[in-house]
């Protein structure tokens, strides 16, 4: 028979890496019970709890690697446990000590970032040619918004939709904001989830540098990445800024009545809430407010929606590693859509287009089914 | 005058004070005060050893002012008076300095506690100095009790008191006595049946001659203090004739206008004009005037039970106007026995309460397995199936830190007593889903063997979700019951017809008011807070009143009933000895400045002051056993001769002098 | 220079308000060390002396509190306290200070954390209006 004696020395690792939030955790299962894992395979978030509480964690498992990091288990923990952390923590033991093994996207896309400043392994200098024939300007001292797209709007063909909708959404308003320099690099939202905790640390701070050095007072982004650690993580680097996602701004243009939508779009939408914008930062009325400004949209809700969202697979890193067909949340979510009679799922978040986008082409739904960030929508129905 | 020898004493308490305050520095700052002739500090004060100290100080260097720096002194000065006392010094020549509660514990900057703390103690010194002997009186304490909440604590304490031979009022807010107890079926784990235990009980206190019972009643007002509460509570309209209803019940049968039975949870129905179940005492019948057609069209509608009603209990005239009455009386001491409320489990919407017809809770159950409930006692669905199978789901809103952290205690074993019942009421599989089983008590561990031997299926696991939707043909039409079995280490799916939800008992949601009429304090989860948690558990902050049952946290009714008994034991020792200390420290006037205005005798709620001629002039005297030294005659005295003993306008101002002096 | 801070006397009744800040005392709520707190058995026992010599002595403010209206332990000490108070604000106005440097407010044995707020309230708010006059005089002279 198998013995296991409790390994302290792993435990200590973890927590010195951030884990400290585990030794709350009373073996409940709940977080099992909620974790969309458990949707389409068996993922035992209480298990991997217990194994960090013992020292028994198998850094070799590809379990270190599957939390989405929605949110979902932490909001209802009934301990309070920043399940989250704990994760984050294993996957820095095994990223920065090697005491595991690192999933060969997740290693290529975090050399990319390390080394050119995103993960799509583009060159640094082409960060702003999104915007080459729209006329917008480089933020100067004095420019009232910064707007930064996040590196999957910058450089992905399709996804540049979202920066070049946003870029002509602030041209028709006169809006005074600008672009930062292409020394600009990833946030570091995600990476830090992955483990690579030093990557962060050197992308956080060129950025906090090149944000202040600039006299950047307002930051608009299209990613509740983007979002999330702008907000809650550079602060306590030295980063302090206002920071607004863009549904966020759209919301306020709309309710000062400078932003005002004309155009019909006579579609049925349903919204699928990003979890670094919902369940992370709380933000659900503001993106649901747009879309019930479009003239002809008919705003639907998914089975689960707010606070229960289904996350569309791409937190924590997720993005950059392969999930195999029949276990993609977001092919789970077309569906739904489909089922609810929806013509386009409206999404936020730079990561849930990538995925939708897939979902929807490798379920041959394309032709009836689009995918839109809600900047889109708003470009078109602005007239 | 002799000359004044103080001494000054500072408490570390441990780490308590001195982790914050620097003792030392405290102590040899005290040193040099004027007439402070020895200044110690050390680890407990209140210890025998450090009230040694004092003691043998006052002999050996002849301390005539005692000041001890510690805790509040609503915790220690009686002890310190008392040492002082056995010294050989009159008590009241001592001065307490309250440098843990108002200094130590709130607040961190080590400096600036130490530099508070110096000042508080130069205040106290201040204040000695001018501190004269008094003499402590008895008076007599009202030997009549006010007991509130007529559930199973509030009606043994009430017992246990008017059997001594001891008049109790006991207040209960619902139309009838028996609380929460009585709803339900059996109790654990011996599974006598609630009701039989329970009515011999209830109709004890009905019929009592030392117990005068308000139900339908509240307390609106608590004034006084131990010895001589004023109580004043309203009686709401019951709208009809108490002295005449038989509670035949015909008014009740005859009452066209239904509504769901709070007693039967929603499982039946009651009327507007209803007694509110079989065995209610008093067995009188109570007009809901929200529901009454009579009283709502002002006596232009309806008016069945007035027909009906033979004995002549219910009239235009009870209907339409009777109003509220406000009853007043005295006690001496009080004990509060409010109860709890259960959690409503609809706040988690993931477990579907208020959506799915078939998940119930707890107090549900219960009526449903009474045999003289709402389904005779068998356990039915909404559409009036029996249930195949049944979840019981632990841990709802308790353990859980959105909604309540503590444990609700009980709830492991009403859960195995459900199984237990649906094993034997019929024919269903039962599946627990725990986190921890707590069975804790006499006789409870046994229970919890005996119904795995019966057969009951536990799944430790927290419910994630309870749901309609099927994942296959053998959901289908069932509510799916979505756990983590934690001891197999997979996600479970259970299909049931019915979900039993174990809520968590929580603070009545009214119980901050409560806690203001009575002076009580309270936790941060919402219940009342005892004196002390292991050595004071009944007695609160407040001299002669005390609490018992789940008013002060979730317990069970073996453990209720032993606190009702102690807080009967604490009021009947309080009878006993009859008597309270009075107020030493009460006003005094000084005849030869005293114009006899009569100022003190307006002003004063006791009429303590009397103005009255002597030797032909006009003057106030006090009557000290009516005085309770509020000092309010002293204030507004034009002349000055009313001062308060202990608090005379020379030491208040000598305190407030010390403490803004710049130290 | 080092910040201002302000000094408060507090009048506070033993049954309620003095139990209240035991109670933050017992439930560790902080608040800045700025108060010092003098017992009396009732808030009707604050003689206008008491709160006019804390001011002589320097205090920048002076807070009298006590039982709710209802809670009295001598039935009707707050309502006796609040004409004692009404009268001292004029006398407080006659000789130039500020109304925030008195308060008055009622707080039960149940209610730590709103001691805690008042004192924390009253201690950014005497910050705010500086120093009182009769302070600064005293020192001036010294």
């Amino acid at each position: 028979m198998e013995v296991l004696s409790p390994y302290k020395e792993a435990t200590d690792v973890i927590l010195e890496a951030g884990g400290e939030p585990l030794k709350l955790c009373y073996q409940c299962g709940l977080c099992t019970g909620i974790c969309p894992w458990n949707l389409v395979r068996s993922f035992l978030v209480r298990r991997i709890m217990h194994e960090a509480q013992l020292g028994a964690v198998d850094f070799g498992s590809e379990d270190v690697w599957t939390c989405v990091t929605c949110r979902a288990c932490v909001q209802r923990c009934p301990r309070g446990v920043e399940i989250i952390d704990v994760m984050r923590a294993i996957r820095r033991a095994v990223a920065g000590l090697g005491i595991g093994v690192v999933p060969d996207a997740l290693r290529i896309s975090a050399k990319n970032i390390a080394g050119v400043g995103n993960p799509l392994g583009e060159a640094p200098e082409k960060r702003n040619d999104w915007a080459k024939d729209l006329g917008v300007k480089k933020f100067a001292s004095g420019t009232k918004i910064l707007y930064f797209p996040c590196c999957v709007p910058s450089y992905d063909p399709d996804v540049k939709a979202v920066s070049r909708s946003t870029a002509t959404i602030f041209n028709k308003l006169g809006i005074d904001y600008g672009l930062i320099g292409t020394e600009a690099k990833c946030c570091g939202e995600a990476i830090r989830k992955a483990g690579h905790e030093d990557t962060f640390q050197s992308l956080a701070q060129n950025n906090i540098n090149l944000f202040t050095s600039n006299g950047v007072k307002t930051v608009v982004v299209s990613s509740p990445h983007c979002y999330h650690t702008f907000k809650n993580e550079y602060p306590e680097l030295g980063g302090k800024f206002e920071v607004v996602h863009i549904t966020q701004y759209l919301a306020s243009l709309i309710d000062e009545g400078k932003l005002k939508l004309s155009k019909k779009i006579n579609k049925k939408v349903i919204y699928s809430d990003p979890c670094y914008l919902g369940r992370h930062n709380e933000i659900y009325d503001e993106p649901r407010k747009i879309l019930q400004s479009i003239p002809g949209v008919e705003l639907i809700e998914f089975p689960d929606a707010r606070e229960n969202g289904l996350c569309c697979g791409g937190g924590g890193g997720r993005i950059w590693m392969d999930t195999p067909k029949g276990e993609r949340f977001s092919d789970i979510r077309v569906e739904q859509a489909v089922g609810k009679g929806a013509d386009i799922i409206a999404i936020a978040c730079p990561y849930c287009f990538l995925n939708y986008r897939d979902s929807v082409l490798s379920m041959g739904k394309a032709e009836t089914m689009q995918v839109k960030d809600i900047a889109e929508l708003v470009a078109e129905a602005i007239g | 005058m002799e000359e004044i020898r103080i001494g000054v004493y500072i408490c570390h308490c441990g780490f308590n004070i001195a982790g914050v305050v620097n003792v030392e520095e405290v102590a040899k700052y005290a040193a040099t005060l004027p007439s402070v002739v020895i200044s110690r500090e050390y680890r407990y004060m209140c210890s025998d050893p450090g009230q040694d100290l004092i003691k043998n100080d006052i002999k050996k260097l002849g301390l005539n002012r005692v000041v001890v720096a510690s805790c509040s002194p609503r915790m220690h000065e009686p002890t310190f008076r008392k040492a002082v006392a056995d010294g050989g010094l009159n008590p009241y020549l001592y001065e307490h300095a309250n440098i843990r509660e108002h200094c130590s514990w709130v607040h961190d900057d080590k400096e600036l506690a130490t530099k508070k703390a110096k000042d508080l103690v130069r205040a106290a010194v201040k204040r000695v100095y001018r501190h004269e002997p008094l003499v402590v009186k008895e008076a007599p304490l009202n030997p009549n009790v006010l007991v509130v909440g007529g559930g199973i604590a509030g009606m043994q304490a009430a017992l246990d008191i008017a059997n001594g031979q001891n008049k109790v009022y006991l207040v209960e807010r619902d139309p009838s006595i028996g609380g929460h107890m009585i709803q339900l079926d059996r109790t654990f784990p011996t599974l006598d049946c609630s009701e039989c235990i329970l009515t011999p009980k209830m109709s004890d206190v009905g019929h009592h001659p030392f117990i005068e019972l308000f139900t339908y009643s509240e307390v609106e007002e608590v004034s006084g203090s131990i010895g001589n509460f004023k109580i004043k509570v309203r009686k709401k309209a019951r709208h009809i004739d108490e002295s005449k209803c038989i509670g035949c019940n015909v008014c009740e049968e005859k009452c066209p206008w239904k509504t769901d039975s709070e007693f039967e949870m929603g499982l039946a129905k009651r009327k507007a004009v209803y007694i509110p179940f079989a065995q209610a005492i008093p067995h009188l019948a109570v007009v809901d005037p929200n529901l009454c057609a009579y009283i709502k069209s002002d006596g232009k509608k309806c008016g069945a039970c007035i027909k009906v009603c033979e004995a002549q209990a219910i009239t235009p005239e009870t209907l339409l106007k009777q109003t509220d009455q406000i009853v007043e009386f005295d006690v001496g001491t009080i004990i509060v026995a409010t109860g709890y409320d259960q959690f409503d489990p609809s706040v988690i919407p993931q477990y579907g309460y208020g959506k799915y017809d078939n998940v119930l809770t707890g107090l549900h159950f219960e009526r449903m397995t009474c045999a003289a409930g709402p389904t005779g006692g068998k356990i039915l669905l909404k559409d009036g199936r029996e249930p195949e199978r049944i979840a019981l789901v632990h841990c709802v809103g308790s353990r859980d830190q959105n909604y309540h952290e503590y444990c609700s205690r009980v709830c492991c074993m009403y859960a195995l007593k459900y199984a237990h019942l649906a094993k034997e009421l019929s024919k269903a599989d039962v599946y627990q889903f725990y986190i921890d089983m707590r069975c804790f008590g006499e006789g409870y561990e046994e229970f919890y063997k005996r119904c795995s031997e019966e057969g009951v299926n536990f799944i430790r696991g927290k419910v994630a979700k309870i749901t309609d939707e099927a994942l296959s043909d053998e959901e289908k039409g069932k509510l799916v019951v979505i756990s983590e079995d934690t001891l197999l280490g997979k996600l479970v799916r259970v299909p049931v017809d019915m979900v039993i939800l174990c809520s968590a008992l929580e603070a009545r949601s009214d119980a901050e008011n409560v806690a203001r009429i009575f002076n009580l304090n309270r936790r941060a989860d919402g219940f009342f807070l005892e004196r002390h948690v292991k050595l004071d558990p009944v007695a609160t902050p407040t001299d002669g009143i005390f609490i018992a049952g789940c008013c002060e946290g979730p317990r069970d009714i073996p453990d209720t009933v032993a606190q009702a008994e102690a807080t009967a034991a604490k009021a009947l020792s309080l009878i006993s000895k009859g008597t309270i200390t009075t107020e030493a420290a009460v006003s005094t006037v000084d005849e030869s400045i005293c114009h006899g205005c009569g100022r003190c005798e307006e002003i004063c709620a006791f009429h303590a002051p009397k103005v009255a001629s002597k030797n032909g002039t006009l003057v106030s005297s006090i009557n000290e056993t009516l005085c309770k030294g509020c000092g309010a005659c002293a204030v507004v005295c034009p002349t000055g001769a009313i001062s308060i003993k202990h608090f005379t306008q020379d030491e208040i101002l000598a305190e407030v002098a010390a403490l803004t002096e710049v130290s | 220079m080092a910040e201002f801070e302000p000094q408060i006397v507090a009048f506070c009744c033993n049954w309620c308000t003095y139990a209240a800040a035991d109670l933050a005392g017992t439930s560790r709520v902080h608040y800045p060390p700025n108060v010092r707190i003098v017992r009396v058995m009732c808030s009707s026992m604050v003689n206008p002396l008491y709160v006019l010599k804390a001011f002589e002595g320097g205090a920048d403010g002076v807070l009298v509190a006590g039982c709710h209206h209802s809670d009295c332990h001598y039935i009707d000490g707050p309502v006796k306290c609040d004409a004692t108070v009404d009268k001292l604000r004029k006398v407080l106005h006659v000789l130039g200070l500020e109304d925030e440097r008195l308060r008055r407010e009622l707080v039960a044995a149940s209610e730590g954390v709103v001691f805690a707020r008042i004192i924390k309230e009253m201690v950014e708010q005497l910050k705010k209006i500086g120093p009182s006059p009769f302070k600064v005089k005293t020192e001036a002279l010294a």
